[in-house]
């Protein structure tokens, strides 16, 4: 978490704009996460593909906290939005249960699962992302999109 | 924005028809299970989602549908994607569920 931490200050020394909002930890609200993600992508040039990738990384982004943070329904988490005019950084943080980081891994197609694609979709659709999760912490994930850079 | 789901049996393919328009998320993909679990236990045959005015979807549908696959594969039935939008593709291509699941129209 500590990391994390100097990562995010890090990254603020070089932003020149940077935008929170406090999201109640309900899924009801996760639409309204989508729909900021993209008013703030598109204002700083993101393609309709590119605002894509991001709206669907910021939504498995939350849905990890409200599945698997140990907020109570009423208690609200944090993202940050950090805008530069090269990328976009997102911070998404919660005092959840964390996960074991061996856990992430490809799809096993032989059989498939209906969970644990969360953090590999983030991670296939951005460009940087680093997460620092402690088991019983909590896990915070920082996501870094790149304008003009598509894969 | 809400998820609007219809279904309907099709006697001459002999499938379901289920045509979804909206998005679907940790809010509404409860709804998707719920409708694909009712028209099984009326009949279980192959589903064709119709995603021609589905805007958007995620892990959370996704895992809906691995579900009611595995469910399906069990009496040799197979869910169908029809029409995806690029967006819900890409998600497809990347998570290599476009090799479990028939894709067409796309």
């Amino acid at each position: 978490m500590k990391n994390y931490l100097n990562i995010k200050e890090k990254v603020k020394d070089t932003m020149s704009d940077s935008l929170s909002i406090s999201v109640p930890s309900k899924p009801e609200y996760v639409s309204i996460v989508r729909l900021t993600a993209s008013a703030i992508a598109y204002g700083i040039g993101f393609n309709i593909e590119q605002i894509e990738d991001i709206k669907v990384a910021i939504s498995e982004a939350c849905t990890n906290v409200i599945k698997h943070g140990k907020c109570e329904i009423s208690d609200n988490y944090q993202i940050d939005f950090l805008m530069d005019e090269e990328k976009m950084t997102i911070c998404i943080e919660d005092n959840g249960n964390g996960f074991c980081r061996n856990d992430v891994c490809e799809p096993d197609l032989s059989s498939p699962k209906e969970g644990g694609l969360g953090i590999f979709i983030i991670q296939t659709l951005m460009d940087d992302v680093r997460i620092a999760t402690e088991v019983g912490k909590g896990t915070s994930i920082q996501m870094i999109k790149y304008l003009g850079v598509d894969f | 924005m809400p998820l609007n789901i219809i279904s309907k049996f099709n006697e001459s393919e002999n499938l379901w028809m289920m045509n979804l328009a909206g998005e679907i998320d940790i809010y509404t993909a409860n709804k998707l299970k719920e409708s694909l679990t009712k028209v099984l236990n009326e009949k279980s045959e192959s589903v064709k989602i119709d995603c021609e005015e589905l805007d958007y979807i995620d892990s959370t549908g996704l895992g809906v549908l691995i579900g009611t696959l595995k469910r399906l594969k069990q009496d040799d039935k197979n869910i169908i994607i029809y029409k995806p939008k690029p967006n819900i593709l890409k998600l497809l291509n990347i998570t290599g569920l476009n090799k479990i699941f028939i894709v067409e129209g796309e």
